[in-house]
């Protein structure tokens, strides 16, 4: 038999009211790194299974973007709704729109719907468990890209040249990413023990849409321009739209939001790691 | 051989029966714990202990049996020892790697192949992509279904998803192993070969093994934890004393049933002669003389009728059976109302097995052979033996073995 000369990890379980903040960011980053591989074979595992299941395949990354995309411009252009003027040309203002507001939504139900999909392996094998919200992430990046694709042909057919602002598109879009992912990670406990959240989440998102410029633009004046100008989702949108067709960004408004994303995503980390756990008892195997 | 790799002290878990309660205990506790707050010791409302008090530990090299019926809290216990949920008192120390065999197969999907199912499993289990791609071969070769790798693992059978799931398993190099009821299913040719890949494991490992089975647990464990309603009941290195104890748990309350009677007789005790009752089981050795005795009292009179008993295990399958008792030539015998019929049953070296079985008495009318009367679990007996045994029977056979010269 060989020798166990190295030194063993040593695992003290135990009921904790007691901890340190700093301990439980270190554990989780670790946890992040760690579990990398685990989270790319699971994403590669949903997707292929998902596309080999299906004969349309990326249609349907793109379909509800389109269809949410096509009322408006048909709404739109039978004068059905008059619309402020927009400043680019509608269907890329839509389609950008949409597509941002989407990924927003989605970005803030991936935790608990990723921890519910895996919950057979949560409850039976001892993993970093912030596998599941990588998984999460790559899955959306990989449905991300699909839509992308979408906004260049828009962008291409209407002729819209980028300026220099396009720089700012990365890093608006990242820290949105993971601003909303950790606002759902925090409400993730919650989400997973009662399903209401699961339930209420995409109403109040259907409705927050139209005190957004999403599918139209900011109204010059009156009570809309005012719950607009409230709204601090108007400016993510604004900010990522523009910085796609040209227009003018916000830089201050980019520092401020990559700054809430950090101080979010390590609150997310803490209640994420110290949740796991009790919800992880709670859930049926 | 040596260290301690697995220690539990006082370990303690508590449930809550109600689901909604569960629920909302579950924000709470999440709330408490990320405030820091003291989180209350007591029992909350419909809350109950699922492990009490619970503590052992295991060094390298033995194998820890963790037997008990269901809702004992061996599952809880484990999930704790592995780190899945924390306990609500005491503390659970584990030193080294550890490996699971708790669930064989996690993260198949069941479109995917056999061949990508592996990789899946394999990460989900912990090991990195080189390592699977280093054991690929010695996975597939394990698991047996060689020609099935490129089918979907959905059009496996359950034995094939359980090899392929093992297979994968197997190439954990841990320093403590938890295994759950996992080799259950499979045939018998598989068990085995999972059984030597344990063995293997086993001298440098600690190694928990909750299981149903009496003769597996005998086989790979070196103490054993007998568990009931969440408590201890016992612990220590005699495992066929703690698997007496657990097989007592079966008979205790279950009472002589009568199946059918045409009010003829009715029953009113059965014994074995010159034995002591524990648990509700008479005691024998094995390879003893037995003489069961039955009583009945006479509701309406009648000849003496045929007897038989039929032996049933564990499991309620029905093992033996007894031969016609009474010889045809005796002169029949009137019995009268409020008489008491005694029937005595005698037989030697029984050579049952250890463990637990119960006897049903069937009486039937001489002439028609019509049944009279028939009660399951008349009477309980309990084999003790130091040899456990995968089947029923254990025979007392004498073995020669001889060299013919050509």
């Amino acid at each position: 038999m060989q020798e166990h000369q190295r030194t063993l990890e040593e695992k003290v379980y135990k009921s904790n009211n007691h901890y340190s903040v700093t301990k439980i960011i270190k554990d989780s980053l670790n946890g992040y790194a760690k579990s990398f591989y685990l989270a790319k074979q699971l994403a590669s595992r949903d997707i292929k299974a998902l596309y080999r299941q299906s004969l349309l395949g990326f249609f349907w990354a793109i379909a509800p973007v389109i269809m949410n995309a096509a009322v408006w411009i048909f709404l739109q252009s039978t004068g059905t709704v008059r619309l402020s003027d927009t400043g680019i040309p509608y269907p890329v203002f839509v389609i950008l729109g949409t597509t941002f507001w989407i990924l927003i939504s989605e970005c803030l139900l991936l935790p608990t719907e990723t921890i519910n999909a895996n919950k057979s392996i949560i409850t039976k094998i001892n993993f970093h468990k912030e596998a599941l919200i990588t998984l999460g992430i790559l899955k959306l990046g990989f449905n991300l890209l699909i839509k992308l694709g979408l906004v260049v042909v828009f962008l291409c057919i209407f002729k819209i040249l980028p300026s220099a602002s396009i720089l700012f598109f990365i890093p608006v879009l990242l820290f949105t990413v993971i601003a909303f992912v950790s606002i759902g990670t925090i409400i993730s406990p919650i989400g997973v023990l009662y399903n209401d959240i699961g339930k209420a989440l995409p109403i109040a998102m259907q409705l927050l849409m139209y005190v957004t410029p999403v599918v139209y633009a900011v109204p010059k004046s009156g009570i809309m321009k005012l719950l607009m100008s409230w709204n601090p989702l108007s400016y993510i949108i604004i900010n990522i739209r523009n910085s796609l067709t040209g227009g003018s960004v916000d830089v201050l408004f980019i520092v401020l939001l990559g700054i809430a994303a950090i101080v979010l995503a390590l609150i997310a980390m803490l209640i994420y790691r110290i949740a796991m756990p009790v919800i992880t008892e709670r859930m049926s195997a | 051989m040596g260290e301690v790799l697995i220690k539990a002290e006082n370990v303690s878990k508590k449930f809550a029966k109600d689901f909604k309660r569960s629920l909302y205990y579950g924000v709470k506790d999440v709330f408490s714990k990320v405030s820091g707050g003291e989180r209350k010791k007591e029992l909350r409302k419909t809350e109950f202990w699922a492990v009490k008090d619970v503590s052992f530990e295991v060094k390298r090299g033995e194998c820890l049996g963790l037997i008990g019926h269901n809702g004992a809290g061996k599952s809880t216990l484990l999930k704790m020892l592995n780190g899945l949920i924390a306990p609500d008192e005491g503390s659970i120390t584990m030193r080294g790697k550890i490996g699971a065999l708790i669930e064989l197969g996690a993260g198949f999907n069941p479109i995917l192949t056999g061949r990508e199912n592996i990789y899946n499993n394999a990460s989900v289990l912990g090991f990195t992509k080189e390592e699977v791609n280093k054991k690929f071969d010695s996975i597939v070769e394990f698991s047996e279904i060689g020609e099935f790798l490129d089918m979907p693992v959905q059009n496996y059978s359950s034995g094939m998803k359980v090899r392929l799931g093992f297979a994968v398993a197997a190439q954990m190099e841990p320093d403590i192993l938890l295994i759950d009821e996992v080799l259950a299913v499979g045939d018998m040719g598989f068990v085995l070969k999972c059984f030597k890949r344990i063995d293997e494991i086993l001298p440098h490992t600690a190694v928990i093994f909750v299981s149903h089975s009496m003769p597996m647990v005998s086989r790979i464990c070196t103490q054993i934890t007998l568990m009931n309603k969440g408590v201890i009941q016992y612990y220590g290195v005699d495992v066929g004393k703690g698997i007496d104890s657990y097989y007592q748990h079966f008979s205790a309350g279950e009472n002589a049933y009568e199946v059918y009677s045409n009010q003829t007789l009715k029953f009113i005790s059965a014994s074995v002669k010159d034995r002591n009752i524990e648990g509700g089981n008479f005691i024998i050795g094995w390879n003893e003389d037995v003489e069961m005795i039955f009583n009945l009292q006479v509701l309406q009179p009648l000849l003496s009728p045929l007897c038989s008993i039929a032996i049933y295990n564990q499991e309620q399958r029905g093992i033996a059976e007894s031969k016609t008792t009474i010889s045809l030539d005796i002169e029949d015998e009137q019995y009268f109302k409020n008489d008491t019929l005694i029937i005595k049953m005698s037989t030697k070296k029984l050579s049952l097995s250890k463990g637990i079985y119960s006897i049903t008495l069937n009486i039937s009318d001489k002439k028609s052979s019509s049944p009279i009367l028939k009660i399951n679990n008349a009477l309980n007996i309990q084999v003790t033996n130091a040899a456990q045994t995968w089947t029923s029977y254990l025979l007392d056979i004498d073995t020669v073995i001889s060299k013919s010269k050509i």
